[in-house]
């Protein structure tokens, strides 16, 4: 046999040994392969107590071949962590190509609510948000930007857009980023929850404290990445804050989606109910939700309605052909807004 | 959002070497679970009992241990301050000791009237001797009270303050909830 047919061979047989071992790898249940790492350790007991516990690891992070060399990059650093004893390896952090990667996995499970998010303001792009002429002349782009949109980009505004100033003509400094949303799934929901392991240790804390210590064992559906801590923050700890119309004080909903949206969709300092981007209403739906009207990744509110509708009505009429902004956007009485004063 | 494949050979052999070595490395690895980097699952036990009494869980809000005061203090042991982590190690195994000798349980183990005189013991360097000649038993109930403030009140990423629940028994806003100030 020739020297090269016996390198040939070789060369098979460890292809073949190989991919046999890596699809065994692939195929195996979590706890015996990516778990046994215990740099993906906390990963993988946060995933156990997760809605997604019934799911494997690789059908969300892909695996090393299908996923790319971003992410045998970062395992080949993982092992390098693992023997070099580099102290911060429990911090692993997703790039936003891998967030973004990972939501083509979210979308082949979820489709009906990817389609409502993509009809729907949320699914706005780097280009819409960033190249808006008459915005970025009012207010030069800045980091703060980012924290309502574009939370998961790796760099900062310098990275991203040029000129950082009030005088155009502005281009992003990698067109490819024009397409990419700002809000993807991921602004909003949180996989790898933090259920706290720590639960079963309490419990043999039998002290005798003035409140017993309280553990929560399931996680809410919905968290807001906050951009500035590299953290989720699960809806239900944002704050919920008073405002006030005219001075007074409102109703505010207590519904932990409505403190998720108006941290985006928020007032100005002085927490005026309809400042700014704000919508919290006051008026005849003061005290109501966010998520009464709106569906959470359409943002649709038009069929809504129906929900309290007709029977509530003060006025014996069809609320949806009255003068309001919902029967007509240029109507001045705004449908978070419009009072029984407005119109009588 | 395109998937790369793997271009070349270089980079396939790279790519294979990576994942054997994920694989060769696997059985290194495999062991018992716990949460923590550096403590032992019962060194995390008695000391979330000790920060546990230095900020408990009242009528005023949460305690140390749901604000996961114990987690900042392992990692900062394993990621910062590692030239704490003996006085940690010996120090415990002393209060354990110590606390086995004046009240015949372990620490966590005792009433919460015994735990505080143990630990007004302890500030005032009046453990048994015996078992506090390489640590100062009021120099470590010091630094327990240190560490256990900053995981309480420090910023969550260090670790601690688990889900921000000491800013918010402050009343502090976080995050704060103001718009993009276009027209002001
Ligand atoms: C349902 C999809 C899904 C599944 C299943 C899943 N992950 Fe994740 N993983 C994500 C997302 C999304 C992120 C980004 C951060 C987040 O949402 O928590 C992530 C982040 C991570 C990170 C980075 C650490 C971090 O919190 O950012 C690691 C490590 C990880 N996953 C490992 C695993 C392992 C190991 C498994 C299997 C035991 C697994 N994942 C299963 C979606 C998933
Ligand atoms: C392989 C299919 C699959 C993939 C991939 C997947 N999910 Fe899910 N997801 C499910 C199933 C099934 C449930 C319902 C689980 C239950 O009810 O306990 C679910 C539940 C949810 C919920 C409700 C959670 C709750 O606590 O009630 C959210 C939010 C969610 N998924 C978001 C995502 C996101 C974001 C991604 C992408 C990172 C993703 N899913 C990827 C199958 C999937
Ligand atoms: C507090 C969160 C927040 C910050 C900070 C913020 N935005 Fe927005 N942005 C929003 C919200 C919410 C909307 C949607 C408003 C609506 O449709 O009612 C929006 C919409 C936009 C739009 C769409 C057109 C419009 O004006 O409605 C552009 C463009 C935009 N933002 C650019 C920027 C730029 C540039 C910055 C930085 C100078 C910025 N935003 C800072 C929350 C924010
Ligand atoms: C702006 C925030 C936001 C974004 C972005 C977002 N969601 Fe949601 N999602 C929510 C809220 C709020 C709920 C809870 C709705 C409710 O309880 O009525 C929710 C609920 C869900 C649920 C659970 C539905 C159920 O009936 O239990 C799934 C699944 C889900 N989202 C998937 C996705 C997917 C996939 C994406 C990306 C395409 C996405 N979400 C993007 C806010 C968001
Ligand atoms: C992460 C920040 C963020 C969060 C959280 C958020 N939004 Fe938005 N929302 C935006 C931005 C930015 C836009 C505008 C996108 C654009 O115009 O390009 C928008 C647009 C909208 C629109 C469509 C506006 C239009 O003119 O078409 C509605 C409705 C809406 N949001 C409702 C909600 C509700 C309800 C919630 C809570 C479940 C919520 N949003 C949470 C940032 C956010
Ligand atoms: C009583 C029902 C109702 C409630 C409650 C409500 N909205 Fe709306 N919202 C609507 C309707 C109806 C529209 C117009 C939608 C249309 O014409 O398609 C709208 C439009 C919007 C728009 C688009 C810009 C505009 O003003 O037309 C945003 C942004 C928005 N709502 C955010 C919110 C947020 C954030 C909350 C909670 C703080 C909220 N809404 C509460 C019914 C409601
Ligand atoms: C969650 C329940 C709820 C939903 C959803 C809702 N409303 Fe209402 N609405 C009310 C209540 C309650 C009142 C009466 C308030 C009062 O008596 O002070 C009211 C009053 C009104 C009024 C004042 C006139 C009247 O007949 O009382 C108008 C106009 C109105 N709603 C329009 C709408 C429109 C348009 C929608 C759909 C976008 C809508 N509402 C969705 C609860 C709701
Ligand atoms: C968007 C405008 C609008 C708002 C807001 C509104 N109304 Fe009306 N209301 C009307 C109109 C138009 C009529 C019919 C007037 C007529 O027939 O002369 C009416 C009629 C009435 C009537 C007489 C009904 C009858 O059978 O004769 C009452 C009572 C009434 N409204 C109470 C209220 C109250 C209370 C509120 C606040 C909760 C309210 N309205 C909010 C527009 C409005």
């Amino acid at each position: 046999m020739k020297r090269s047919r016996i390198i040939a061979i070789i060369f098979i047989i460890a292809f073949v040994g190989f991919f046999g071992s890596y699809s065994a790898w692939n195929a195996a249940q979590p706890e015996h392969t990516c778990a046994s790492c215990h740099e993906i350790n906390p990963s993988f007991h946060s995933w156990q107590t997760s809605a997604h516990r019934e799911i494997k690891c690789v059908e969300c992070h892909g695996t090393a071949l299908s996923n790319g060399l971003h992410s045998l990059q970062e395992k080949g650093n993982m092992v390098l962590m693992h023997f070099t004893g580099d102290k911060h390896s429990a911090d692993i952090r997703m790039s936003e190509e891998q967030i973004l990667a990972i939501m083509d996995a979210c979308i082949r499970c979820h489709q009906t609510e990817y389609s409502q998010w993509a009809s729907g303001g949320h699914s706005t792009t780097y280009g819409r948000i960033f190249l808006d002429e008459s915005h970025n002349q009012m207010e030069q782009p800045y980091w703060d930007c980012l924290r309502c949109h574009g939370m998961f980009y790796d760099g900062t505004i310098y990275d991203l857009v040029e000129p950082v100033s009030t005088s155009g003509p502005w281009k992003l400094k990698d067109d490819q980023m024009a397409q990419r949303p700002v809000i993807p799934c991921m602004t909003c929901h949180q996989i790898h929850t933090e259920n706290d392991p720590y639960g079963q240790f309490a419990q043999r804390l039998d002290h005798d404290h003035a409140e017993p210590v309280v553990f929560d064992t399931r996680f809410p559906a919905v968290a807001l990445y906050l951009r500035s801590d590299k953290q989720f923050l699960r809806a239900d700890f944002l704050p919920g804050v008073d405002f006030f119309h005219n001075g007074q004080k409102i109703n505010v909903s207590d519904d932990p989606l409505q403190r998720l949206c108006i941290q985006c969709h928020a007032p100005n300092f002085r927490r005026e109910a309809g400042s700014e981007d704000n919508r919290t209403p006051y008026g005849v739906h003061e005290g109501l939700s966010c998520m009464s009207c709106h569906n959470a990744h359409s943002g649709n509110a038009r069929n809504s309605c129906v929900n309290c509708h007709p029977a509530t009505s003060n006025c014996g009429l069809d609320i949806t052909t009255m003068n309001t902004t919902f029967f007509n956007p240029q109507s001045e009485h705004n449908i978070h807004f419009v009072s029984c004063d407005d119109c009588h | 959002m395109s998937h790369q494949i793997i271009q070349d050979r270089r980079e396939f052999l790279k790519a294979s070497i990576m994942a054997f070595g994920g694989a060769i490395m696997l059985p290194s690895c495999l062991r018992n679970y716990t949460p923590f980097l550096f403590f032992t699952a019962d060194e995390a036990l008695l000391l979330t009992a000790i920060c546990e009494q230095i900020i408990p869980a009242d009528e005023n809000g949460p305690g140390a241990t749901q604000a996961g005061v114990i987690y900042y203090i392992d990692k900062q042991l394993y990621e910062v301050f590692t030239w704490e982590q003996d006085k940690y190690r010996l120090g415990l195994t002393a209060i354990n000791e110590s606390s086995l000798e004046l009240f015949s349980a372990n620490f966590d183990m005792l009433p919460t009237d015994k735990q505080l005189l143990f630990l007004k013991k302890m500030e005032g360097n009046e453990l048994p001797d015996s078992y506090w000649k390489d640590n100062s038993a009021s120099g470590f109930f010091r630094t327990i009270i240190q560490h256990t403030m900053q995981g309480f009140y420090g910023p969550p990423r260090h670790g601690g303050n688990k889900n921000y629940i000491s800013y918010k028994m402050i009343n502090l806003d976080y995050p704060y909830v103001v718009g993009r100030n276009l027209y002001e």
